[in-house]
C-alpha cells in the first residue's frame, strides 16, 4: 500500500510536470562548444548477429574518437515512435541511425542538425544516397552502406531445369514458368501491405519507367500486370500478399521457390545452408540491355539537437563511422555496400557475390528524392493496389487509379 | 474464486450506522484507484481528444504546436473509403470473437469443474498460450495458416478436404484472425467463467436433480441464471479487450490482404505512423471510444438490475 | 460420476492437445534449424533437431526473464493493492458515483496502446521514471487495475451485506472489516485478479518497448528481439527463447491454479 501510495503521488506530480509542458531547448547547432565525452546512440540493428556487426563499428569509433557511446536499440517497427516520442520530450539521442525513407520525416520536425556543421561532406557519395538524406536543400543524414534488391537463385534447381538466369522479363516469366513443380514455385517475392511490399514493387516499377509521381501511368500498369501475372498463373505463390522479406527467404532456403528477389542481408544466411548454392544477378528488366532501377535501402546516420557540446561529439563519431575504413568493414560484416563509388568499386572487386548488387547501386534512387515528406502516403498507396491487383479484388489499372486518387488527396 | 454462496445464513443483527459515516469510508477506500484513474488516464485521453481537433503532424511533436482544425479530421475520416470497410471489419471481429471465446470458454469452464482424474491441472494447462509473446504465436499461427505447406491445409487435404487459401484471399483472411483471436481469448473467458461456476452451491443442482432435472435442464435452469452477473462482466471485458485488438491482426495479417482484415484499432495505428495524419488517426480512436462508451452504457443498464437481484 | 471419471479425462486431454497444439508446433520450432516447418513435409517430431536455439536463448535471456518476473510481481502487488479497497467500496458500501466509475473504468480501457504509451513516455521521461521498474509496473498496472476492480467488484457483490454489517455492528472498523472479513472472503477472487494482472505484464511489449532503452533491464518480451533483426528472425532463437520463458510463468500458473481449488474447499464462510 504505502509503495502504491508514493507511486501516486510521484505520478500526479509527473502530471502536473506534463501540464507545464517545457519549454524547447533548441540550442543553436553549436560549432565552437568542447565536444562532449560520451553520446547516445540510437539504432534498430537488433538480432545477434547485425548487433554484434554494428557494436564493433562503434568500438571502432570509441576507440577513435575517445567518446564514450551509450547505445540503444529498438525492434525496427518500434523506431518511428520512439524518435517520437524523443523529439516530443526533448530526450532525443545524440546519435540516430534511421532507416534512410524516414529521414525526411524527422527532419521535418525540426529536431536534426544539418551535417555540414560538422565537416562531413557529401563528396564522392552516391547521389542518390545523398538525396535521400536530403530535406530542403540541405544534408542531415548519410549511409555508411547501403542495400538494395537482386534476384537470388538457386543453382542446383536452375540447372535441374536447364534454364539460365533470367535477365529481363520475358525470361524471367518463361523461367518462373518452367521451374513451378512438384509443389516448387519458380519465384518468390513479398508483397505485403506496407513500405515493405512497396519496395519489393519498385524495382519493376521504375525499371518500367514508370514515376511514383502518377501512379495509374501505363508503365506502371504495366509493370503491376506483369507481377500479378507471375502470381495468376501460379508461377509464384497466392502467399506472396503475406510474406514478409524474411518469409521470402524462409521459402527460398525450405526449397519452396527456386528464386527470389530479396537484399544482399540474406547472404549470410544463405552462406550457413551447406547444402544450398545460390547465384545472384540484378533484377530482370522489361527489354533487354535495360538498366534495372531498384529502390535503394539502408540506414543513414544523424545528429539531433541536443546542445553544442553532445552535437559536436556525434558529429565526431558519425564522421569515423563514414570514414573508408569503417565503411568497408561494415559493408563487409553485414553484407551492405559502401555508399561512396570508388569505396564500392573496391569493396565489389573483392566480392563476387556483391557484384550484382553493387551494379545496381549506380542506377537505384532515393524513395524520397521527389516526394520528399509526401511518399510515406504514396508509398502506402501503391502497396494498397499491389494487394488489390494481387488478390482479384479490382483489376491492375483500376487500383492504381484508385491509388494514385488516395495519393493525391 | 469467491465462493460464498448467496444461500449462506448471515447472522440476525440488524443495527445499522448512519449512512453519511459510509460514504466518507467508500470515498477512503476508492481513493488510491480514484487518484490512479486521473493521472493516469486522465491526461492521456485529454490528449487524444486534443489531438483529435489538431492538424497534428510529425513537426508538432518536436514543437508542441498544432492548428486547431475543428472536426476537420473527423470528417476526413468518416469520408475515407476504408471507414465503413474498418468500421464492418472491426464488428464481425469482434462479434466472432466474443461468441466463440465465451461459447467455448463457458463449454469448457462446465466441461473441467465436473471432477475427474487430473482436470484441475489440465484447466490450468489451458492458460498457456497467454504466456506466450505475440510475436511468438502470431507467427506460429502464420505457418500453420500457410497456404502451401501449414500445418492447417495438410489436415484438411488428410480428411479429403480442399486447402483454404487462409491468409492469401480476402475472403479467408478475416475468419483466420478471428480463429487466431479465439484461441487466444478461451483461456480468460474459462478461468471467470469456472469461478463463477465454483461459486454455484452444489445444494442447488442436488435440490434439481432430486426434481428430475436432466444436464441440460439444470444447465438451463440453475447454472445460466446464477452465472449471470459474471457473463456479464466477461462479456463486456471481453468486448473492450476485443475490439481495441492490434498486435494479434498486425502480427498475423498486418490489415491485409488488401485491407481485408484493417480494423479501427490497426486503421487508427497506419493513419498515424504510416500516413502519419496524427490527427486521423486520434480521431479514430476516439471513435472506438464512443463505441464503447455506447455499450457500457448498455451494461451499466443490465448490471444495475444484478445489483438490485444481489440487494434483494 | 466416479464410474464416468476415465473417459471424461481421456476427453479432457483430447480437447487439451487440440488447443494446445500451436504451443507443441512451437516446441517443435524450437528444436528445428530456422524455416524447416516449412518444408513441403514438414517434421511433426523434432527428430535429429538442434538446440542450438535454447544454447543461444540460455546465454542471453536469462536476465530478461528475470526483469519480466520482478515487473509482473510487482504489478500483481500495485494492482491488488490500489483495486482491492476501491471494489469494497464498490461492491459494499452504498457509493451514489458507484456506476459512473465502473463506467470510467470500462471506457478508459479503450484508449489505444499507444497513445497510452506515448503519454506516459513524455510524464515519465519528464520524472525520471524510464528504465525504472516502478515506472513500468505503474504503466503495465493501467491495463491491470480497471480489470481487477472489476472483476473483484463482481465477486464482492455476492458476499452477503448482513455479513459486514455484522462485524460493524461487533465495533470493528470499515478497515478491520475489509482486511479480516472481505480480504479473506475474496481470496479466490483476489488470486484470479493477481493471475490475471501476472499475465498481462508478463505479456506486455509496448509499455516496456517505450519505457525501458535496455541500459538497465528488459523484460523478456522486448528481449525476444535479439533474435529478430531489421531483415532477418532467427527463429530457431525466438522459439526456443519463448518456451523457456513459458516455463517458470507456467509452473506459478499452475500453483496458483491449485490455490484456487484449494480455496474452493476450505475457503468457503462458515459461521
Amino acid at each position: 500500500m504505502s509503495v502504491a501510495r508514493r507511486a501516486l503521488i510521484l505520478a500526479a506530480s509527473a502530471a502536473l510536470l506534463a501540464a507545464c509542458s517545457p519549454t524547447p531547448a533548441a540550442p543553436p547547432a553549436g560549432t565552437g562548444a568542447a565536444p562532449a565525452s560520451s553520446i547516445t546512440e540510437l539504432d534498430y540493428y537488433a538480432d545477434e548477429q547485425g548487433s554484434a556487426a554494428w557494436q564493433k563499428i562503434l568500438d571502432t569509433c570509441a576507440s577513435q574518437t575517445g567518446i564514450k557511446i551509450q547505445r540503444q536499440t529498438v525492434p525496427t517497427a518500434q523506431m518511428l515512435p520512439k524518435v517520437l516520442q524523443g523529439a516530443s520530450s526533448k530526450t532525443l539521442p545524440d546519435l540516430l541511425f534511421t532507416d534512410n525513407p524516414t529521414l525526411q520525416q524527422v527532419a521535418a520536425t525540426g529536431a536534426l542538425t544539418p551535417l555540414d556543421g560538422y565537416g562531413i561532406s557529401t563528396d564522392g557519395y552516391y547521389e542518390s544516397i545523398v538525396k535521400a538524406g536530403s530535406y530542403q536543400g540541405k544534408v542531415y543524414g548519410v549511409a555508411p552502406g547501403v542495400n538494395g534488391l537482386a534476384l537470388i537463385y538457386n543453382k542446383d534447381l536452375l540447372t535441374a531445369a536447364g534454364v539460365e538466369p533470367p535477365k529481363t522479363w520475358d525470361e524471367l516469366k518463361a523461367a518462373s514458368a518452367k521451374l513451378t513443380k512438384d509443389g516448387k514455385y519458380g519465384l518468390a517475392f513479398s508483397a505485403i501491405p506496407s513500405e515493405e511490399g512497396t519496395w519489393q514493387f519498385l524495382p519493376f516499377f521504375w525499371s518500367n519507367g514508370a514515376e511514383l509521381s502518377q501512379l495509374d501511368s501505363a508503365q506502371s500498369v504495366k509493370a503491376l500486370q506483369f507481377v500479378t501475372d507471375l502470381v495468376n498463373s501460379g508461377s509464384a505463390s497466392k502467399s506472396v500478399v503475406t510474406w514478409n522479406q524474411n518469409d521470402v527467404a524462409d521459402q527460398f532456403v525450405a526449397g519452396n521457390a527456386a528464386m527470389m528477389v530479396n537484399g544482399s542481408w540474406n547472404l549470410a544466411r544463405l552462406d550457413e545452408q551447406k547444402s544450398l548454392h545460390y547465384g545472384v544477378v540484378p533484377i530482370p528488366v522489361p527489354q533487354a540491355g535495360a538498366k534495372p532501377v531498384v529502390a535503394l535501402g539502408g540506414e543513414v546516420g544523424a545528429v539531433p539537437v541536443t546542445g553544442g557540446p553532445t552535437q559536436q561529439a556525434a558529429g565526431k563519431v558519425l564522421s569515423c563511422i563514414l570514414s573508408e575504413p569503417t565503411m568497408l568493414e561494415w559493408s563487409k560484416a553485414h553484407a551492405y555496400i559502401p555508399s561512396k563509388t570508388a569505396t564500392a568499386a573496391k569493396f565489389g572487386a573483392g566480392q563476387p557475390a556483391m557484384q550484382a548488387f553493387v551494379d545496381e547501386v549506380g542506377t537505384a534512387r532515393s524513395r524520397t528524392a521527389e516526394l520528399g515528406e509526401k511518399y510515406p502516403k504514396v508509398s502506402q498507396a501503391l502497396a494498397d493496389a499491389l494487394q488489390a491487383a494481387l488478390t482479384g479484388k479490382q483489376p491492375a489499372d483500376q487500383a492504381l487509379k484508385a491509388a494514385q486518387q488516395a495519393s493525391g488527396s | 474464486m469467491t465462493l460464498v454462496a448467496p444461500a449462506v445464513a448471515a447472522p440476525p443483527r440488524a443495527g445499522r450506522k448512519p449512512r453519511r459515516d459510509n460514504r466518507f469510508a467508500a470515498w477512503l477506500f476508492l481513493l488510491p484507484a480514484l487518484a490512479y484513474i486521473v493521472v493516469f488516464f486522465g491526461y492521456p485521453l485529454a490528449a487524444n481528444v486534443v489531438m483529435s481537433t489538431q492538424d497534428y503532424t510529425v513537426k508538432s511533436f518536436y514543437t508542441g504546436e498544432a492548428p486547431f482544425v475543428g472536426f476537420a479530421n473527423y470528417s476526413a475520416v468518416f469520408g475515407n473509403s476504408l471507414f465503413s470497410t474498418a468500421v464492418l471489419n472491426t464488428v464481425l471481429f469482434t462479434a466472432g470473437s466474443l461468441v466463440f471465446q465465451f461459447g467455448i470458454g463457458l463449454a469448457l469452464a462446465v466441461f473441467f469443474s465436473g471432477r475427474f482424474l487430473g482436470s484441475a491441472l489440465l484447466r490450468s494447462l489451458l492458460l498457456l498460450p497467454w504466456l506466450l509473446p505475440l510475436v511468438v504465436s502470431g507467427a506460429i499461427w502464420r505457418w500453420m495458416f500457410d497456404q502451401d505447406h501449414g500445418v492447417l491445409n495438410a489436415a484438411l487435404r488428410f480428411v479429403g478436404l480442399d486447402a483454404v487459401p487462409w491468409l492469401s484471399s480476402t475472403g479467408w483472411a478475416l475468419p483466420a484472425v478471428i480463429l487466431t483471436n479465439i484461441w487466444i481469448g478461451i483461456p480468460f473467458n474459462l478461468v471467470i467463467l469456472h469461478g463463477g461456476l465454483r461459486a454455484i452451491p452444489a445444494s442447488l443442482y442436488e435440490a434439481a436433480s432430486l426434481d428430475g432435472a436432466g444436464a441440460w435442464q439444470r444447465f438451463r435452469h440453475v447454472t445460466w441464471p446464477l452465472l449471470r452477473p459474471v457473463t456479464g462482466i466477461v462479456l463486456m471485458l471481453g468486448l473492450v479487450y476485443t475490439i481495441k485488438v492490434f498486435d494479434v491482426i498486425m502480427v498475423v495479417t498486418g490489415g491485409g490482404p488488401a485491407n481485408a482484415t484493417q480494423t479501427l484499432t490497426t486503421w487508427s495505428y497506419r493513419l498515424s505512423f504510416q500516413d502519419f495524419a496524427f490527427g486521423q488517426g486520434a480521431a479514430v480512436g476516439n471513435v472506438l471510444i464512443l463505441v464503447a462508451t455506447v455499450f457500457g452504457l448498455l451494461y451499466l443498464r443490465s448490471a444495475k438490475a444484478t445489483l438490485a437481484e444481489a440487494a434483494a | 460420476m466416479k464410474t464416468s471419471s476415465w473417459p471424461r479425462t481421456v476427453f479432457g486431454v483430447l480437447i487439451v492437445a487440440v488447443l494446445l497444439f500451436p504451443l507443441y508446433w512451437m516446441v517443435n520450432a524450437s528444436l528445428q534449424p530456422g524455416g524447416a516447418l516449412l518444408r513441403p513435409d514438414p517434421a511433426f517430431f523434432p527428430v535429429g533437431g538442434t538446440l542450438d536455439g535454447y544454447r543461444k536463448a540460455l546465454s542471453s535471456q536469462g536476465p530478461h526473464l528475470l526483469s519480466s518476473v520482478v515487473v509482473a510481481l510487482g504489478t500483481v502487488l500495485v494492482s491488488l493493492a490500489i483495486a482491492a479497497p476501491a471494489s469494497y467500496a464498490l461492491a459494499q458500501l452504498k457509493f451514489r458515483g458507484g456506476p459512473v466509475l465502473v463506467f470510467v473504468l470500462l471506457i478508459v480501457q479503450m484508449i489505444p496502446g499507444i497513445v497510452m504509451a506515448n503519454a506516459l513516455y513524455t510524464v515519465f521521461s519528464n520524472l525520471g521514471l524510464i528504465d525504472n521498474y516502478l515506472g513500468l509496473v505503474l504503466a503495465d498496472s493501467t491495463a491491470t487495475i480497471p480489470f481487477a476492480v472489476l472483476l473483484l467488484r463482481a465477486f464482492m457483490i455476492s458476499v452477503p451485506k448482513e455479513l459486514t454489517e455484522a462485524s460493524r455492528v461487533d465495533g470493528a472498523g470499515y478497515w478491520r472489516t475489509f482486511r479480516s472479513i472481505i480480504l479473506p472472503v475474496s481470496r479466490n477472487a483476489l488470486v484470479t485478479a493477481g493471475l490475471f494482472s501476472f499475465l498481462f505484464a508478463w505479456a506486455d511489449f509496448l509499455f516496456a518497448v517505450t519505457l525501458t532503452t535496455g541500459q538497465s533491464f528488459e523484460p523478456i518480451t522486448v528481449g525476444i528481439y535479439r533474435f529478430v533483426g531489421n531483415q532477418s528472425a532467427d527463429w530457431n532463437g525466438i522459439m526456443a527463447t519463448a518456451v523457456l520463458a513459458a516455463v517458470p510463468a507456467a509452473v506459478l500458473l499452475v500453483v496458483a491454479q491449485r490455490y484456487v481449488v484449494a480455496g474452493l474447499t476450505s475457503g468457503a464462510v462458515k459461521d
